[in-house]
């Protein structure tokens, strides 16, 4: 768990942050959104410390980080920086290494770490291990970054848009695989992104920044439906607010008992998905499955409307 | 490298070799630069106690130019040295506008006569290609890779060694390479205060008006320069290649 206490920092007369509060539950993606030079990076960077805070402070389970050493304490903080920052002179695998190195493991628990992080972010070993980042596309370059700052196994990972330079095909599907580690390894993360779709797609909660100032800390369904000024509004976009609503609900939240014609929908699409194929195969209901296939229930397109209104 | 441009550098390594060992096997081909029965090779000492000499003055005094520049590069852009930056600038600069000969001059009343003297000018000349190119490569690491070593908790220490000097290599190098053609030219000079060294072929043939040594002198340094730059070239591009470097950024 981290809890983030009153932190502010100026940089000569400006407040880049300024009294900003709120606390990450164990395993929750927190994404951090804001217009360009809300602070940001900023408030990201004073967690590990790359920024020192004017006042305030940041608790990792407990334990003040400014009372461990720097060095030590990045050591326990995975990050990733948009660009992914990898060393252009070190192969994937010395990259990934990082540190491991730094802690002194030895060789070969080293070489086992790599080559496991390697299978994890399927990057063949055999094809991978020795390529210089050069030699990489940009989404290889990514997983390379999130795997290097996964590599100590450490229980937080401070991310600052590690999509932001990827194509929106390879972007979704760098943010699937991240959810999916993420579940796995339990992991607690902070994200920074100017891409609401990701902020919806992985935050377990959003904080919302402006001017310096935290706007609003909350999950992504109440940010929808309770934004707490206009800015927050604007941000989310008015127009697309029932469509974030219905991709934060699943098929399972608005399934009614009875069957229909055509192939199913499983049941743990998001209501946003079931809504799609509805239109776009004319139909007004459809069967839904679950995750073996077998037919429990049908999802309807007034249900789905109703649902939707509940959620307003 | 094409196989052309291997086959010549060979070619000038063994020319070198032949010369240098047996200078009177290539008589024939400065004879006619001679008059008056002049002997057509040098033959006031042995040309290859001359050469490695002169190479082993230069192979010293640009150690000493290359550990001082880099350390001066590396401390002036640490955090606690930046403020002396164009301090060293300066004094580098000096070292380089100053006349060799001149230190020469101011040199040996200091220090006597022989190879002293000669190394002093030529590590005050080498210094400012290496600092300077040290100043750019380490100043050319990008700081998102810095920011990246920093915040996976490398200190200042690690972050030179595994990041910052790797990175800068390259550029290093043709510092090196730089400061090493310009040295082996330089050197020449040192035989005008009694070091041993190339400078004495041509002193000789300038003293008895004779051609032939005042070419092989220069010819061996020529020969010298040319191949010691292309090996520094090979390292160099090794090192960039590493790094993903296009071949001629640091040419
Ligand atoms: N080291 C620094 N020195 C001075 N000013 C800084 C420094 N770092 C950031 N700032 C300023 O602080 C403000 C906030 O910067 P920050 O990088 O935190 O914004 P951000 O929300 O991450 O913006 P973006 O979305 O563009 O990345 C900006 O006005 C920036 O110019
Ligand atoms: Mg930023």
């Amino acid at each position: 768990m981290i809890e983030i206490e009153h932190l502010s920092k100026r940089f000569g007369e400006s407040i880049v942050v300024d009294d900003v509060s709120f606390t990450v539950g164990e395993g929750e993606i927190a994404v951090v959104v804001g217009t360009s030079g809300a602070g940001k990076s900023t408030l990201l960077r004073m967690i590990n410390r790359l920024v020192v805070p004017d006042a305030g402070r940041v608790l990792i389970d407990g334990q003040d980080t400014a009372t461990i050493p720097e060095d030590e304490l990045r050591h326990r903080i995975g990050y990733v920086i948009q660009g992914y920052g990898l060393f252009p002179h070190r192969t994937v695998a010395e990259n990934i290494a990082t540190v491991p190195r730094l802690l002194g493991w030895d060789r070969r628990r080293i070489a086992a770490r790599v080559e496991e992080l390697l299978d994890l972010f399927q990057l063949d070993p055999g094809e991978f291990a020795q390529k210089f980042p050069h030699q990489l596309s940009g989404g290889q370059q990514q997983r390379v970054g999130v795997a290097r700052a996964l590599a100590a196994k450490p229980a937080l990972l401070l991310m600052d848009e590690p999509f932001g330079a990827l194509d929106p095909v390879i972007r979704g599907k760098a943010q699937d695989d991240l959810l999916a580690i993420q579940r796995r390894l339990g992991t607690t993360i902070v994200l920074v992104t100017h891409d609401m779709n990701e902020a919806f797609h992985l935050g377990s909660r959003i904080a919302v920044m402006d001017q310096a100032r935290l706007v609003q800390y909350a999950k992504p369904a109440d940010l929808l439906t309770h934004p707490a000024e206009a800015f927050v509004e604007q941000l989310v976009g008015t127009a697309e607010r029932p469509f974030r609503l219905l991709s934060l609900a699943s098929v399972q939240d608005a399934m009614e008992p009875g069957s229909a014609e055509g192939d199913p929908i499983t049941v743990s699409a998001t209501l946003r998905e079931a809504l799609a194929q509805l239109i776009w195969r004319g139909r007004s209901a459809l069967p839904v499955a679950d995750a073996a296939g077998a037919p429990i229930g049908r999802i309807s397109v007034d249900g789905i409307l109703k649902h939707g209104r509940s959620l307003a | 490298m094409s196989a052309r441009a291997v086959i010549l550098r060979v070619a000038a390594l063994l020319l070198l070799v032949a010369f240098v060992t047996a200078p009177q096997l290539f008589a024939f081909a400065f004879a006619p630069l001679t008059a008056n029965d002049a002997p057509a090779i040098y033959n006031q000492g042995s040309l290859l106690a001359l050469t490695l000499s002169h190479v082993r003055i230069v192979v010293l005094a640009t150690l000493a130019s290359t550990v001082l520049a880099v350390t001066l590069g590396i401390f002036v852009t640490r955090p606690g040295g930046r403020e002396f930056l164009p301090l060293s600038r300066s004094l580098v600069n000096i070292g380089q506008t100053f006349p060799p000969i001149a230190v020469l001059a101011i040199a040996v009343p200091l220090v006597g006569f022989g190879e002293k003297p000669t190394f002093i000018a030529l590590f005050l000349y080498g210094l400012l290609p290496i600092f300077e190119n040290t100043l750019a490569g380490l100043t050319d690491v990008s700081p998102r890779t810095l920011e990246a070593a920093r915040g996976m908790g490398m200190n200042a220490r690690q972050r030179l060694w595994q990041v910052e000097l790797p990175l800068a290599l390259p550029v290093i190098l043709a510092g090196i390479r730089l400061s090493v053609i310009i040295s082996l030219g330089t050197a020449t000079i040192g035989s005008t205060v009694a070091a041993k060294g190339l400078g004495e072929v041509i002193i000789a043939g300038l003293q008895s008006n004779n051609v032939a040594f005042i070419l092989q002198g220069g010819l061996v340094v020529a020969l010298l320069a040319v191949l010691i730059h292309d090996g520094l070239g090979l390292a160099e591009r090794a090192t960039a290649r590493r790094l993903g470097r296009p071949v001629d950024e640091i040419a």
